[in-house]
């Protein structure tokens, strides 16, 4: 194999890489950024996702089917979990970080409790694999792509283009004033964790398409996720794809290429400077979640 | 007035059944082993297996009457803890084994370095010790275990690691050869970056090395790792022949697809997947894949023993697990352990010690398990082949006798 095949493959194994990292950041920046609940159960809420994928391919459904099972199981978890829980800790954001780290023992357990702790996988839902030159493209990391980038920009031009997006802009900006305007603060706070729970529940679909999961699967994922979210700035989607894009080309080089067991390593190298030099982010984002309004 | 009633006849008889003679006995002749294993966290394919083959050999034995040690019938309890995978939580088990629950002896863990930090509280309550784990070798030494060493109670149930490695290396070797067509001659390893994983690849390069093999890289990732492909990408342009796959075995699974679709080698070996797994799951390659087992497989056996224990193992209610097999790191040293108590005669530490090291067992993994002076077993490991088509051949490799030359 070519020098230059092999740097080719290794920036589309990249790409691959940043985009489930992607998925889970921009569902990080929504939830944490934008409504300031810090949810470190959004991998779990990732695992949830495939789990629902597996049962649903399990009992004979196709995977897009199972895929829309999932985020829509995942969505109404985030909704239940918003309205039970997490909109009690709105004032006291470290209340609604303590509960999210109580869920993620929860929602393991509960998983291991019915369907056993070992791996779960489907059946590639595409197999084919294109060879170009010395490099192959597997058919399902070009799905997932391309699922990412058209969830991604759909999202974006939701936030930033909308009469919905504006307002919630404009509730970030500042709550009070917001709620004066007419705007339904909490109501949007409601949408935007729904929206990120389902998020999170296409990523799961999408995780368990290209590798089989466990019940501990969300924890490394939802790290990444929001050290993407931050080194892109905290509810600036552009900034999570970006970010998210850096990391992955990143992390796949110096896998690559460098000392591949500090592959890890680098993601969160990469954020502790840019926490240090670039508080808001590379791209900018909000101050994050206020302690108390 | 009723209500002081009750509270007064219920008193009565839980005096009554305190004081009772046999029930003071039935307590008496309860013998507690703990269990510490991760049946939640990253090492839970494994974990799980410890209180499943503990738990089967427990009740084999109870069911057979119990134990007779000094003209008395004991049962045997098990008592189990969750690691979760966290160093600290199997510490906190261990001592709550230990100081509270006032175990005879312990299981686990079978995560490499939690049993060394294990081993601190054990030895010194004179606690005996069984963990399947090669890296205790760094521990078990002639002066450990000595009478009066600080490692007298602790046994390790897997062979010493150049055994393992030797044995393995030797059967991927004979097995892949002729299904490539050609004598393979270059190897890459993929490794997991944990402290297992450093140390088994370490034992199992200098293996390859020694059966021939020119091994240019060992990769290592970061445990939890789900996207292969930047590591396969680096193996593949090494061009070799095999990718050998070094622990875990959940982590290989996630792999070998990804190895397969990059087309990263001619053949591949993936240590700890048993070819149950492989055959439940429909897995398939169009090239070779070998596979090794810890110790005997449960899929596609060439040990008679083994498809009895694992008819037993599975209608327990185990899961199939990738490394279902483990469980017999520490099935078959229940009984051996009972088996110690009776010749001894006593629970006492020291006479058992004394008992474990002259015993021949008649186990499933081997019909003659002895404990050499520093504590360890030897026995042949497991290895199997899938060819392109599908079949799987299987056979027991004999370790090494020598460790290889550095």
């Amino acid at each position: 194999m070519r020098a230059v095949d092999i740097f080719i493959q290794q920036i589309l194994n990249g790409l691959s890489i940043a985009s489930v990292i992607t998925l889970i950041a921009v569902g990080v920046t929504l939830i944490f950024g934008l409504t300031g609940i810090i949810n470190f159960a959004h991998g779990e809420f990732l695992m949830i996702g495939g789990i629902v994928t597996w049962l649903a391919v399990s009992a004979g459904l196709s995977f897009p089917l199972a895929a829309v099972l999932a985020i829509l199981a995942v969505g109404l978890m985030g909704y239940g979990l918003e309205r039970g829980i997490f909109r009690f800790t709105l004032e006291r954001p470290t209340n609604g970080f303590i509960v999210s780290l109580g869920l993620i023992v929860v929602l393991q357990h509960v998983v291991v409790l019915f369907w056993n702790p070992n791996q779960k996988s489907i059946p590639r839902p595409l197999t084919t694999v294109w060879e170009v030159g010395g490099v192959r493209i597997a058919s399902v990391r070009v799905m997932v792509i391309l699922i990412t980038i058209a969830v991604v920009a759909l999202s974006f031009r939701m936030i930033t283009a909308s009469r919905y997006g504006r307002a919630l802009r404009a509730s970030v900006e500042d709550r009070d004033t917001a709620a004066l305007m007419g705007i339904p603060v909490r109501r949007y706070i409601t949408g935007v964790f729904v929206l990120g729970s389902a998020l999170a529940g296409l990523g799961g679909a999408l995780l368990i398409a290209l590798f089989p999961i466990t019940p501990f699967t969300g924890g490394t994922m939802v790290m990444k996720g929001f050290a993407v979210a931050l080194i892109g700035g905290l509810g600036n989607i552009y900034g999570a794809v970006a970010a998210g894009l850096i990391l992955g080309i990143v992390e796949g080089f110096s896998a690559g290429y460098g000392f591949s067991q500090w592959t890890d390593a680098y993601s969160f190298v990469l954020m502790i400077l840019v926490l240090l030099f670039r508080p808001h982010g590379l791209f900018g984002g909000t101050s994050g979640p206020r302690m108390a309004s | 007035m009723k209500t002081v009633l009750k509270m007064g006849v219920s008193a009565a008889f839980c005096l009554g059944t305190l004081a009772n003679p046999a029930f003071a006995q039935d307590a008496d002749n309860i013998v507690k082993i703990g269990v510490v294993a991760a049946e939640s966290g990253s090492f839970v394919s494994a974990g799980h297996t410890l209180p499943a083959g503990v738990g089967l050999a427990v009740k084999q034995i109870n069911d057979a009457g119990g134990i007779k040690v000094g003209g008395k019938v004991y049962k045997l309890e098990m008592v189990k803890r969750d690691d979760r995978t966290d160093i600290a939580t199997a510490i906190a088990a261990t001592q709550e084994l230990v100081r509270d629950v006032k175990v005879q002896a312990i299981f686990g863990s079978e995560t490499h370095d939690f049993t060394l930090a294990m081993a601190k509280i054990t030895q010194p309550a004179k606690i005996v010790h069984f963990a399947g784990n090669s890296t205790l070798a760094k521990i078990l030494t002639p002066d450990t275990v000595k009478a009066g060493g600080e490692d007298h109670y602790l046994f390790q149930s897997e062979p010493q690691e150049f055994q393992r490695s030797g044995s393995t290396a030797r059967g991927v070797l004979t097995l892949l050869e002729p299904l490539l067509g050609y004598k393979p001659k270059k190897s890459v390893m993929i490794v997991g970056n944990d402290a297992t994983g450093q140390f088994l690849s370490s034992y199992y390069f200098k293996a390859l090395k020694a059966e021939g093999q020119d091994v240019p890289d060992i990769i290592f990732y970061p445990p939890d790792t789900t996207d292969f492909s930047p590591f396969l990408t680096r193996a593949k342009s090494l061009n070799p022949d095999i990718i050998h796959f070094w622990y875990n075995g959940d982590s290989t699974l996630t792999a070998l697809p990804q190895a397969l679709e990059l087309g990263a080698a001619k053949s591949y070996f993936l240590f700890g997947v048993d070819p149950g797994i492989w055959k439940e799951k429909a897995l398939s390659a169009d090239v070779p894949v070998a596979m090794s087992c810890v110790p005997v497989c449960w899929g596609e056996s060439s040990n008679p023993k083994a498809k009895a224990y694992f008819d037993a193992y599975f209608a327990a209610g185990a899961p199939h697990g990738v490394t279902s097999s483990v469980s017999l790191l520490y099935h078959d040293y229940v009984h051996f352990l009972a088996e110690a108590w009776e010749k001894a005669g006593s629970f006492d530490p020291d006479k058992t010690v004394e008992a474990l090291l002259s015993i021949h067992h008649q186990g499933v993994v081997s019909d003659d398990l002895t404990f050499n002076p520093t504590h360890q077993v030897t026995h042949a490991t497991e290895v199997c082949a899938a060819a392109p088509g599908g079949d799987i051949s299987c056979s027991m490799q004999q370790p090494p006798a020598d460790a290889p030359k550095s």
